[in-house]
Order: C-alpha cells, then structure tokens, then sequence
C-alpha cells in the first residue's frame, strides 16, 4: 500500500476514535437528573399537557404540581430556564422535595429548557455535572448549556428576530428560552417551549410566577428581583421583607424596550404577576478562572475577587466566594417571602406553604441536607 | 431546515474525508481529520 | 507569576515552535497547544473539552466551506472572468469612482450576512480580477479587498460583534444604523483611494480593455452569466427582510448558488469543482477547528479569565490603549470571540459613554481581530482570491490602516456624546 494511504487511513481512525471518546461523553448526558418526588407533590405532569405541540419533543418537561388541601392562590417556580445557571435549578428542586402547601396550589418546572440540560456551550470549558453531599450519598445535578441544544435546533439564523415585537438579537439568542417569550405554537422548539409554560399560566390561571437565574458578577443585574410594572408592588414588599432578614437585594423594573423576556412577555401577555431572580454565579462569567465543578459549588475564584478590587463588579466578591448554598438560599427565601408579602395584601387568596428551607439552615448545613434519598 | 442542513453537512463531510483519502499531504490529512470530527459528531446528532 | 500565567505562556509556546520551528500548519500547532495546555492545566476528560470546542464553528465551517464551493463554481463556469471584462469595459473612463464603488460592492455581502469570510469570498472574488485589470498589484488588491470586507461585516443593517456586545449588556439591537455607516463608509472611502489612486489615475485604458477576453461573455450573455450571482445577492437580501419565508441561512444560500452556477456558464465537472474548493479551504477549516479547542482549553484552564482580568486592571487613562491592544490581539483567535470575551467587560467600563456608538465602536476594533493571524480570516482569503500563496504580503499592507481604523473607532469612543449631539 502506498504510503499516503497509511497515513490516510491512521488519521481517519484517529479521527474515529477521538469522536468516539467525545461522543460517549456527550451522550453521557442525555440522561435526566433524579429528582424525588416530596411529600407536597399531588401529581407530575408534561409541559405537553398544556400544549400538545410539545410532546415527543426535546423540549417536553416536567410539571410538578403541588395542591394545598384549601383554595388559594397559585405560583409557577421556573428552575434551569438556563441550565448553567444552578441555583435557579436546585432552588426549584428544594421546592419539590421539601415543601408542603396548605392553600394554593405551587407548579414547580424545575428543568424549565430540557434540552438546555443535555449539553455544554462550547469553548466555555464547563463541567457536566456537579455533585452535592447528602446524608444518604452524594446527588449528581447536571451542569447545562445556557440555551437549547442544537441537535434539538439548528441552524441558528443570522440574526435572531423576536416575533411579537420584531426586536432583534445575535442569532444564537434564537435558542435562549428567556428571549422567546410570550412564544409561538408553530415557531421553533425554544419558541414552543415558551409558548407551553404561557398556555399552563392561562389555563391554570396562575397567580404569581417566579422565573429563577443567576448572573455573571460583573452583570449590572444582580442579586436582584427583576418585576413587571404590574408586579411591582408585590416585589417590592418582597425586598423589604428580605432587607428585614439582612439580605441585600435590589429591585429593577422590567425593561419596556427588552422584549422576549419572562418578566416582560408573561405580564404583557398573560394575568399572571412575574418576577424574575438573579443571583451571583462565578461559573458563567467572562472574568472566571479555572473552570470546573468546585467554581460551580463554591464560586470562589481568585479573578473575581481581583476583579472586585478593581471595581469592576457589581456585587461584592471576596475569598469566601458566593457557594451554592447562599445562591440557592437566597432564591428559596425570596420566593418564600414573595409569598408571605402576597398574603398579607391578599388574605382572602392565600399561598400558604410549610417546609421552605430556611437561609440560615442552608448556609450552616448545605444543599445536600435537604435533598431526600432516592426512593 | 434541520434535515436540509444536515445534508449541506453530509456534504462537506464526504469531501473532506475525500480530500484525506486522496491528497499526498500529510499536513492536509491530519487537518482533515481535525475537521472531520465535529462534523460527524453533529451528522450523527450526538453533539 | 500565576499559574495561569505561565500555562498561557506554555500554550503560546507551543503553538509558536510548531508553528515557527518545525514548521507544522496552524492547525495541528493549535491542536498540540490546546492538549499541551489541558494535561499541564489539569483538564478533566480532556478529550471531551477538545472536540467541544470545535462545535463554536460548525455553522462557520459550514459557511465557508459552501462560500467557496460558490467562488469555484463561479470561477469555472466562465463567469468571473467574463464579470471583469463587462464591468471594466462600461466603467473605465472613472477609474476613481470605480475604486471606490468596486469597494462598496465588496461589502455588500459582509453588511448582510455580518461575515467578512463572505464579503472576501463573492464580491471579493468578482472584484479582484477587476483590481488586477485596473494595474493595482496582487498584494493592494488583497488589502483593499480584507478592508473592505471588515468594514462590511461592520456596517449595517448586520454587525454581529455589536449585537454580541449588546446581548452581553441586555442593550437590543437598536439604533446602531447610522453611527456605524459614520464608522465604517468614511473609512471605506479613505482605503479605496489610498490603495487605488495613485495606479488608476495612470491605467492604460487602452492596453487594459485590448488585454479583456470577452469570448465566454459574448457565447452565454452576461444575464444568463452572472445570474448566480444576482441569485445569491437576490437570497441574502429576502433573508434579511423577509427571513420567516426565505430564511435559508447562508450555507444553503451558497449551495444554491454553487448550483446555478453548473448550468449558467461553460460546463464544468462540479464534484471535482466542490472537491478542490474544500481541498483549497481545508487549511483554514482546520485553523478554526484548532482555535475552537485552543479557547476551550484558555477557558477551562482560567487562561481566559487571566487575561480578561489583566486586561481591565490598567488605570482608567490607559483603558483606551488596552481596548486598542487587546481586543484585536484576542481577535487573532477569533473576532466574534473577542467581541464576546473582551468586548462586554470593555463594554461595561465604559457605562458613562454613550452605549450605542462605544458599542459600535468596540465592534470595528474588534472586527481588526480578521486581520490577526493565525485565524485572520479576511487576510487568508483575500490573498486566496487575488491568487497569492502566502498573506503575509497583505498583512504588512494592513499595518498602517489598521491603526488608522483602531484610531479612529477610539476617537468614536471618546467622543460619544458629542457625537450622540449631532446625531
């Protein structure tokens, strides 16, 4: 054989095998997170349920439904819209496996973009997974990519053209399931996704729906509640219940000219009163170093604390980090003050829950204390 | 659009394992099969 | 020193004896970096980061494998060399506002698709045997041509840097239309003139139009001849304007256009055609292929974050020399990636300015980044298509408007709001 053929064909297998090793790896992902259904949830349903559209799809998600035993108000959590963002995620899973409404009626996505769930963003160099102790064993949580995986959608336009308001954005935006809003039955996979959750708002005639993030920390929006005009009220006695138990948060009116966003599309859209959260997550920043799955758990990185010195952030970042279970207590306790505010305004509607981890509790005892044994 | 454009991707793929198979540079080959992998692993929809 | 510092430093290393000593290409000294830095950084699944970093340009990959199947296909059916002979013969008798109108049309494509590759590879490619007509040399011509197609990618109604800018600061696409025309057409301009005047003012007119062969033009019509190029021009404008009903993407715009150009012109055998363009292109894919697993590794390393870090630490004073250094110099890895990695932090420094014309600016500088090898994609094909083998020619051409360009979007920067005032 001429030597050029060899040599062809060592490549080639090279290639064979490289792609074989990656791809186990990708796969790998594909299968979902466990997550134990709590003493609180009466029913798990699809997304699909609510917009058929969705079923069979990539897209399709679970609905944790959690019904009080007496009428009330009703609340939608969104976790994992971006599925690099974890606290959001693990905050709507504390829901699930710890909580126990007594009127009202929660609906916990806690995988609002599945698919997001199934991939990394390349060239951010993220972990896969990340794992969090439990008295009963160690949980693995998936560590996703910020926007819909694109063997679920592609190509990506050029440009991303919003399509209700015809606003545009970089084409990758076309896969951020928090730039798709109020979405559309016939649009892409992204787009019925949104168009799902807003048809379970409509037809449940959800109260209240919290849509959980985090930010990079040299983002201006951080560590704040975002909230439509007509939410404001209720967000802003949320912020001062929350500085009543030291914690700082601010609070920022839903942008009128930023469209496709949960905060803005789903009060345009819909009855329901969104708020969208965000908190500090040094492993979806640009400043970051060494990325991997402790940065993830405990968000200490030498960079951001330099680059805190330098003023460049917009919370304050020091050795101690920001870990996860300050994220994810933060989520927790404002969605449970975002309760407490709606009941004192509204008695005669309540959401009453009991169960919600407490800030205190997380921070001494971590996440993996309130995560129940797989069943 | 999904399906034409994995098509467009076969495309590329076949001529670019084409060109490993044929061309006398070594340099060439070894860049082929660089290019070959991402394209197979989004042919095949695993990544 | 950091650790970081010094793994940047073993990457670098790496890639440079590769490239440099031993002589490998581009793509294979990236590769050997890439791996060298994530066994020396401690990657976990280093195999799995490598080939991830690879999908950040899949569509790119795809882009300008189709784009220049496109050009081939173009070029051997008759057409390009018949496009030169009409062109030049209706406009000979301007040769300065052909200069600069020929520059314009280079940026059409890039101004709707944001791409300069594109921009190079169609009007770049139709243009540069006109060039070479008109008595401007290889090397001019390879310069003008990268010029053109970065401030194309840059000038509106497309400019991607700006809208990934944006994006990373919640800012909408909004507004951007006439501070970028004032960023871009002025310049535009200014290089058609600098490399052209001086060579066309003394064109031969007559020894230029005897030396055009107009053979395949008479045999097939300049309609039926250059109708691929009107088609691709025809679909990259309704996937702009009308992009839920012709929003075919740029590949598929291409392969249509390789295809029409099989039947338009002289017979040629268009899977040898499609063969020889990836062969032509495959250096350049693999340079991607290898800078994709380069960031990847910079980025899970903390190599990213150093520099970015490092970047924004100097004094506010030296902000506007270290927006100038280093964002070009992360270009050489990739522009869309600096305007991404470098561009929102930058951005976000600059919060007192007037956001719409710093970010338009920060997109121009970063746009430089297609002139930095390895990748410098607008280099590299411009030199393909006026047929030169090497582009280092070209860039030491690209020196000096380079720093004109960086100037002159700095002083966009410094001047937002009086410039926001006239607006």
């Amino acid at each position: 054989m001429q030597k050029h053929r060899i040599t062809a064909i060592v490549c080639f297998a090279g290639a064979l095998v490289a792609s074989a090793l990656a791809g186990a790896s990708f796969l790998s992902m594909r299968k979902p997170d466990l997550i134990v259904r709590g003493p609180g949830v009466t029913e798990k349903k699809m997304l699909s349920e609510w917009f058929s559209g969705l079923k069979g799809t990539a897209g399709d998600t679970e609905v944790y439904v959690m019904r009080g035993s007496d009428d009330g108000a009703s609340m939608l959590i969104l976790g994992g819209t971006h599925p690099n963002e974890p606290a959001g995620h693990l905050a709507a899973i504390l829901f699930i496996e710890n909580v126990v409404p007594r009127t009202g009626t929660l609906y916990v996505i806690p995988r609002a973009n599945a698919s997001g769930f199934t991939a990394n963003d390349p060239q951010e160099g993220a972990p896969q997974r990340f794992t969090i102790q439990t008295p009963n064993g160690p949980r693995v949580f998936s560590y996703g990519s910020r926007a819909t995986n694109p063997i679920h959608q592609w190509p990506d336009p050029n440009v991303y053209i919003h399509a209700s308001s015809g606003q545009t954005l970089s084409g990758s935006e076309t896969r951020n399931l928090n730039r798709g809003y109020p979405g559309r039955p016939d649009g892409t996979l992204t787009e019925k996704v949104c168009y799902g959750i807003v048809q379970l708002i409509r037809q449940q005639k959800v109260t209240i729906t919290v849509d959980l993030h985090e930010a990079s920390p040299e983002y201006p929006v951080i560590n704040a509640i975002v909230a439509h005009p007509k939410a404001m009220q209720l967000a802003s006695d949320t912020v001062l219940g929350l500085e009543m138990q030291d914690i700082k948060i601010s609070l920022e009116p839903s942008p009128v000219n930023l469209r496709g966003l949960s905060h803005r599309e789903l009060g345009d859209f819909t009855d329901t009163l969104p708020v969208l959260m965000e908190t500090a997550n040094a492993s979806q920043g640009r400043l970051r170093g060494r990325t991997d799955e402790a940065l993830v758990l405990t968000g200490k990185d030498k960079w951001y604390v330099r680059a805190a010195k330098l003023g460049r952030l917009y919370v304050p970042y020091d050795e101690h980090g920001h870990p996860l279970e300050e994220r994810v207590g933060r989520h927790v306790t404002a969605i449970s003050e975002l309760m407490n505010s709606w009941n004192l305004e509204h008695p005669e509607m309540p959401l009453e829950v009991e169960g919600v981890p407490d800030y205190e509790g997380l921070l001494t005892k971590g996440v993996g204390a309130y995560l129940l044994p797989p069943k | 659009m999904f399906y034409v454009y994995l098509v467009i991707l076969a495309v590329v793929l076949a001529l670019t394992v084409w060109v490993l198979f044929d061309t006398k540079k070594l340099s060439l080959q070894i860049t082929a099969a660089m290019v070959i992998v991402p394209l197979l692993l989004r042919l095949l929809m695993i990544k | 020193m950091s650790q970081e510092f010094w793994l940047f430093v073993l990457m670098i290393g790496v890639f440079a004896a590769g490239c440099f000593a031993l002589k490998w290409p581009v793509s294979v000294s990236m590769l050997l970096a890439a791996t060298a830095g994530a066994l020396a950084g401690g990657v976990q699944d280093p195999v799995r980061h490598l080939v991830e970093g690879t999908f950040g340009y899949v569509d790119t990959i795809l882009t300008i494998a189709t784009a220049m199947m496109f050009m081939t296909g173009f070029r051997d059916s008759g057409a390009l060399e018949a496009l030169t002979a009409a062109v030049i013969k209706k406009f000979h008798k301007w040769p300065g506002v052909l200069m600069v109108l020929l520059t314009f049309v280079i940026m059409v494509p890039g101004m709707i698709t944001g791409s300069s590759t594109a921009s190079v590879l169609t009007a770049g490619a139709v243009v540069a045997p006109m060039f070479a007509s008109m008595g401007i040399s290889t090397v001019d011509a390879g310069a003008l041509i990268s010029i053109a197609a970065i401030l194309g990618m840059i000038a509106p109604p497309v400019n991607i840097p700006a809208m990934i800018i944006g994006g990373g600061i919640d800012m909408p696409y909004v507004g951007f239309e006439l501070p970028l025309v004032l960023l871009t057409f002025p310049l535009a301009v200014v290089f058609a003139l600098w490399f052209g005047w001086r060579k066309v003012r003394h064109m031969d007119r007559t020894k230029v139009l005897a030396s055009l062969d107009f053979s395949t033009l008479s045999r097939y019509g300049g309609w039926r001849l250059f109708s691929p190029i009107i088609l691709i021009f025809v679909l990259m404008v309704l996937d702009k304007v009308v992009p839920r009903v012709f929003g075919l993407g740029m590949p598929l715009i291409f392969i249509i256009g390789t295809v029409s150009t099989w039947v338009t012109g002289k017979r040629f055998n268009i899977v040898q055609s499609a063969k020889k363009s990836i062969e032509d292109v495959l250096p350049v894919l693999g340079i991607l292929v290898g800078v994709g697993m380069f960031i990847q590794i910079m980025t899970a390393t903390g190599v990213r974050g150093f520099i970015v870090v490092n970047a924004l630490s100097v004094p506010p004073a030296l902000l506007y020399a270290m927006i100038a250094i280093s964002i070009p110099l992360f270009g050489a890895i990739s522009a869309f990636g600096s305007a991404s990695v470098l561009g929102v932090p930058f951005m976000l420094a600059l919060l007192g300015r007037d956001q719409i014309i710093a970010a338009a600016a920060l997109s121009l500088i970063a746009a430089i980044g297609d002139f930095m090898p390895p990748t410098a994609l607008a280099a590299i094909f411009a030199a393909k298509v006026v047929g030169l083998e090497k582009y280092g020619t070209v860039l030491k051409k690209l020196v000096i408007p380079t720093l004109i360009i960086i100037v002159y979007a700095i002083l966009f920067i410094v001047f937002s709001k009086q410039i926001r005032a006239v607006l």
